[in-house]
């Protein structure tokens, strides 16, 4: 058999899967997000989101909380990374397991913990009530605060193995050689070990910021009817509204938006890294 | 020594919170009250009970295991297939096929739930069978051609040359000695694409139909409506069940490495 016969069978399965089911339906959705009630094209959709200060608040908070998320998690998981870094291989491989395997449950599952956990009837308010600190169960779900929970409780594992991969590849004999000439833990800290991680701190945090702007499920769940971000408001333009032109304008917005502010901090970033570079 | 302590201490918490779901779901199911509560009142087994019931659960929970299934044996098979070709030949285009073959990995689940509803509806698979595994063996293929890859990449090719020179069947070159040494990176493709069919709810959202819907939906769809322990008793059942591929995941791979790749190609 041709060396050319058998590239094209072996691939043209996975093509054809990734053709159909992929390429053509995200073409034929950028198109359909171009159509007005006429079905002409236009960037009706696109102006009636940019002049509508309903949907752009909306936005902002889908910004605001996938903020927040990359905040907590970057504050919760970086020292889990450091611990892993320094754990010896057993240690590791126990931590490893533990913040990874909740990951490959179904997070529809994970919500609802938290929801037995924070809801008003819950085992915070409850404990919380009965050791009389509070007399009005506290508003922990439903909110703001509910969703980043459940995104920080989603995402965290991504921001731990982005940090940790960069914290294992520093060679250890660094932090011996800035003890050596003197420096303190904070010094050698400030000064080697996170300058030498940015990589995996960037990855991260883009990461999951990225995550948290397209998460669905726990903002339903956690975030309440009244608490609602871009892809919940997607998703009801298509399968409640019917509307699926606005909806699938909706959908591209968010991804641009992500695409863009990510761009923009990855950027700014560098800039300063590189600006650093020539300083020193 | 004292700056480790602080960053075990951390690390603890941090442990305790991920894991604080299933923490209190599994002990909550087992109440012998009327109502969703932590900590659970008595003990008994009614939630279970109740699941037998009520038959949108238990079809939901046949059908997401059908489609796991047929999703991960053919996820395997024609991602396997692909990773060979771009492993193996060197060839105008490998680039950009590798690149497209991981793509439904970077994009939002959301969209590709979106249009895949879109194009469904126009070919008539819309609330079908056929179109939420299409849509399931799509979003599992990056795994399976990222795994197999790697594994591929430390292949000793003079292993095959040797089965040749001794003049064995190319089939049999194929069966008796790439396929084992191959074995751990596929079987663990099909593992993840297993569960990611599995627990799937953002893609398949736009592509069930009311009466073939898949377990994570029916439950997604139950807690909007209601809170009561019957959804803890249905979760510590998908719990144990994905715990059980968790570990075979572990053993076979590692869930380090399996895990390295996968933020990798984010």
């Amino acid at each position: 058999m041709s060396k050319r016969l058998s590239v094209t069978l072996l691939t043209a399965p996975a093509m054809i899967l990734l053709l159909g089911v992929f390429i053509i339906p995200m073409l034929m959705m950028l198109l359909l997000s171009f159509q007005d009630e006429n079905q002409a094209f236009s960037l009706h959709n696109y102006l009636l989101f940019v002049q509508d200060p309903y949907y752009l608040e909306i936005l902002w908070r889908t910004i605001r909380v996938s903020l927040w998320t990359v905040l907590a998690s970057l504050l919760l998981g970086f020292p889990v990374a450091m611990y892993m870094a320094q754990a010896t291989g057993k240690m590791r491989g126990i931590v490893t397991m533990l913040i990874l395997a909740p990951h490959l449950i179904s997070v529809v599952i994970r919500n609802f913990g938290w929801v037995v956990v924070l809801g008003e009837k819950g085992w915070i308010n409850e404990t919380l009530i009965s050791l009389g600190l509070i007399d009005q169960p506290l508003r922990l779900l439903y909110n703001e605060l509910g969703i980043v929970i459940g995104l920080t409780d989603s995402f965290i594992a991504y921001m731990v193995l982005a940090i940790a991969t960069s914290l294992y590849a520093i060679d250890p004999s660094l932090n011996k050689a800035a003890s050596i000439l003197g420096a303190s833990r904070a010094r050698t800290f400030f000064s080697v070990t996170l300058p030498l991680c940015l990589p995996g701190i960037i990855a991260g945090t883009t990461l999951v910021f990225s995550l948290s702007m397209s998460a669905f499920v726990t903002p339903a769940l956690m975030g309440g009817t009244s608490v609602k971000v871009m892809p919940v408001i997607a998703y009801e333009q298509i399968m409640a509204t019917l509307n699926w032109p606005l909806g699938a304008a909706l959908a591209f917005l968010l991804l641009g938006s992500t695409i863009l502010l990510v761009t923009l901090y990855t950027k700014l970033i560098e800039t300063k890294r590189y600006k650093e570079v020539f300083a020193s | 020594m004292k700056k480790i302590n602080v960053l075990g201490l951390i690390t603890f918490f941090v442990l305790v919170l991920v894991n604080l779901p299933f923490l209190v779901i599994i002990p909550s199911s087992f109440t012998a009250a009327g109502y969703l509560g932590f900590p659970p009142e008595g003990f008994s087994w009614q939630w279970y009970e109740m699941i037998l019931d009520r038959p949108e659960f238990i079809d939901s929970l046949w059908f997401s295991l059908k489609l796991a299934t047929v999703t991960a044996i053919l996820a395997t098979l024609i991602g396997t297939l692909a990773a060979f070709a771009l492993s193996k030949y060197k060839f105008r285009g490998s680039g950009i096929i590798n690149a497209l073959m991981l793509s439904p990995l970077t994009v939002p689940s959301l969209i590709i739930g979106i249009s895949a509803l879109l194009f469904f509806t126009r070919i008539g698979i819309a609330g079908t069978f056929t179109g939420l595994l299409l849509a399931h063996m799509l979003i599992s293929i990056p795994y399976v051609v990222r795994l197999v890859l790697t594994g591929l990449s430390s292949f000793d090719y003079t292993l095959e040359k040797a089965g040749y020179m001794l003049g064995a069947h190319p089939f049999r070159v194929f069966w008796d000695i790439t396929l084992p040494l191959l074995r751990p990176a596929i079987v663990s493709g099909m593992i993840f694409s297993f569960l990611t069919s599995f627990d799937n709810v953002t893609v398949s959202l736009f592509l069930v139909a009311p009466d073939t819907t898949t377990l994570p939906l029916a439950i997604f769809t139950y807690m909007q409506e209601t809170l009561d322990p019957l959804v803890a008793s249905i979760s510590s059942v998908v719990i144990l069940l994905s715990l059980v591929f968790i570990v075979l995941l572990e053993k076979v791979y590692g869930l380090e490495r399996l895990f390295g790749l996968n933020s990798q190609s984010h």
